[in-house]
């Protein structure tokens, strides 16, 4: 199978006019104001979220299993109704306007959602029939979609033999297939390897190249930090930050030093203590991980050895250090205080 | 456009098709060869001049509406299953012409089957009497008769949600529903509780009115009307009750299926 091709991507970025009509949506393509969803049951899912995403922007929701992501996603897409709260989705309204919403969106389930017993092509073709695209232009629409996702090769072959990043780039493309100016991807790379991930990035990034909004819920920090222009961060159904990539690293503040250290709890204690009265870094923040300890600073990469010397002078031993730029992990620990669960197995409704 | 899908499914996968068929045939085969001279003597005394196969045909057709009919809410359970189901949902489709194109696709692929087994029938020394257009009305029959399981199979799909407990809970039904009714042995041969079930059981209906189409008699066990000359006075009776159990099954398929796809929350 042929990689992606770049040149390929820049193309159909240009596109031609007719390419992109239909793309381009009103200016705010969600626009949440104080969601909430109770369950019968009485689990509040979400609790009260507000939230604005412009037309064109690579939107990522992020947070760990059970937070909410799905079900945010699943109001969007008028599976479910908020039990509070007004939300817009391309200017419509998602309790009186679900029609509408249905036919302005793409959605990309967390579960892959495709025809098995169906050929690539004859899913594509069944989205097209369900999403109304007219009869003329369905053969065009659908070569032009298996070839997005690099699929043409195994076009006649049923779904059930693909591999499971295959299928990810098959559900994909039925989500596009009446060119939705928004599109929802609910965490499309879960139980994927990295380089079907990567893959599927790339398709991703075409897509929003082409001028669609694209709201991603991940709960994969690389992923958001790869793809998106703007994150919001949720936990237990409330959103608890806002703003780029690049923003949110920078509320962590400066660098980051990993220490691994040799010995028991104790050690990594005193460690930490001696690290928090080092006068070389001014509001350090030190937290204990597995291996040793954590410091963010300012200062980190300038004084970094200087603390490793004080901690042997200490009697402790050094095993192991590095000096990194702070990832979103760092922003989640540090909005949270806790470390970002990303095991693949637990369900999230 | 779901009518196509479920239609290319089932040609994709001729299994299903050939074994919701095989079990029949076995059943019309076996029976008509291993029964048939013992059984033709005691379905003569009750309805004179007609061998076994004729006897049994119709009722085969009537297994196989409902054999098929299991396969229906399968179908349901695997769309919930690989996601189909909601993917329907997000799509601007009309929810009420999603699940009519599935069921008319069930219900084309019923009609398949039946006449298929007429056909076989025949061959085997089967007799319609009434020809072609009895042949054309045993299918209606048929399919009629269908309906009220396919929405018995879809309820217990979106109940179970769960592919095993859909093909066993239908399943079960199956074996009892046939045996406990008109369709091996005429009513009278049978025990006095046999009777009374297949009384209240919808498979006697089913075959009873094919069977009086294929004989041109009324042959109506439960219900005697005389409000036609001949047959009809036993099809239509059944065509009746087979009709009120279509509502009331449907029904019940609708509410779950509204309730299932709708967005409130659950």
């Amino acid at each position: 199978m042929s990689s992606p091709e770049p040149e390929r991507a820049a193309e159909l970025a240009r596109g031609d006019d007719s390419r992109r009509e239909g793309r381009t949506g009103p200016p705010i393509a969600i626009d949440v104001d104080g969601l909430e969803l109770v369950y019968s049951d009485g689990t509040a899912a979400v609790s009260g979220i507000d939230m604005v995403v412009p037309n064109g922007e690579f939107f990522g929701f992020l947070g760990p299993n059970g937070a909410g992501k799905t079900t945010t996603i699943k109001v969007f897409a008028t599976l479910l109704s908020p039990t509070g709260g007004e939300v817009r989705v391309n200017g419509f309204d998602v309790r009186s306007e679900s029609r509408k919403i249905r036919e302005s969106i793409g959605y990309m389930a967390q579960e892959t959602s495709i025809d098995p017993e169906l050929t690539a092509e004859e899913n594509i073709r069944f989205a097209c029939e369900a999403y109304g695209v007219p009869r003329g232009e369905r053969p065009e629409r659908v070569s032009e979609l298996l070839d997005l996702v690099d699929l043409v090769d195994v076009a006649d072959k049923r779904a059930e033999e693909f591999s499971g990043g295959m299928k990810k780039r098959l559900d994909a493309a039925t989500a596009l297939v009446h060119r939705p100016p928004l599109v929802f991807l609910d965490e499309p790379t879960t139980g994927l390897d990295p380089k079907a991930r990567n893959r599927l990035w790339d398709y991703f990034r075409r897509i929003n190249d082409l001028g669609t909004t694209i709201f991603l819920t991940t709960q994969y920090l690389e992923e958001a930090d790869q793809l998106c222009d703007r994150l919001a961060v949720i936990l237990e159904g409330e959103i608890v930050a806002e703003g780029s990539p690049t923003d949110l690293k920078r509320e962590v503040g400066g660098e980051v030093l990993d220490v691994e250290l040799e010995g028991d709890p104790a050690a990594r204690e005193r460690a930490a203590a001696i690290a928090r009265e080092f006068d070389a870094f001014t509001d350090a923040s030190v937290t204990q991980t597995d291996e040793g300890i954590s410091v963010t600073a300012e200062t980190a990469r300038q004084h970094g050895t200087d603390l490793l010397v004080a901690l042997r002078d200490a009697g402790l031993t050094v095993t192991g250090f590095n000096i990194r730029a702070p990832t979103l992990d760092d922003v989640f620990l540090a909005i949270t205080g806790e470390e970002l669960e990303t095991d693949d197995t637990g369900a999230e409704r | 456009m779901n009518f196509k899908r479920w239609n290319r499914k089932a040609v994709r996968n001729p299994f299903v098709l050939v074994v919701s068929l095989v079990q029949p045939i076995i059943f019309l085969v076996l029976f008509t060869e291993v029964f048939g001279n013992v059984a033709g003597g005691a379905v003569n005394r009750g309805i004179p001049g007609i061998s076994y196969e004729t006897y049994l045909v119709p009722a085969i057709t009537i297994q196989v509406a409902l054999a098929a009919a299991i396969t229906s809410g399968v179908g349901l359970v695997n769309d919930i299953e690989n996601g189909m189901f909601e993917k329907v949902l997000v799509t601007p489709m009309n929810r009420t012409a999603v699940f009519v194109g599935k069921t008319a696709a069930e219900v084309f692929r019923i009609a398949v089957q039946i006449a298929i087994i007429l056909g076989l029938g025949v061959l085997l020394g089967a007799e319609i009497v009434t020809g072609i257009v009895g042949a054309v009305g045993i299918v209606a029959i048929g399919i009629l008769f269908s309906l009220w399981f396919v929405a018995f199979s879809n309820a217990l799909a979106i109940l179970t949600r769960d592919q095993e407990s859909t093909i066993i809970g239908a399943n079960l039904l199956q074996f009892p529903l046939l045996f406990l009714s008109s369709a091996f042995l005429p009513l009278e041969t049978l025990p006095e509780w046999i009777q009374t079930f297949a009384r209240f059981n919808p498979v006697t209906y089913g075959v009873d009115a094919a069977r009086s189409l294929m004989i041109d008699r009324d042959v109506m066990t439960v219900i005697e009307v005389s409000w036609f000359d001949g047959a009809l006075n036993g099809v239509a009776p059944g065509i009746a009750v087979l009709l009120g159990l279509d509502l009331v099954f449907g029904a019940i398929a609708v509410y779950l299926l509204s309730r299932a796809s709708s967005s409130d929350v659950k």
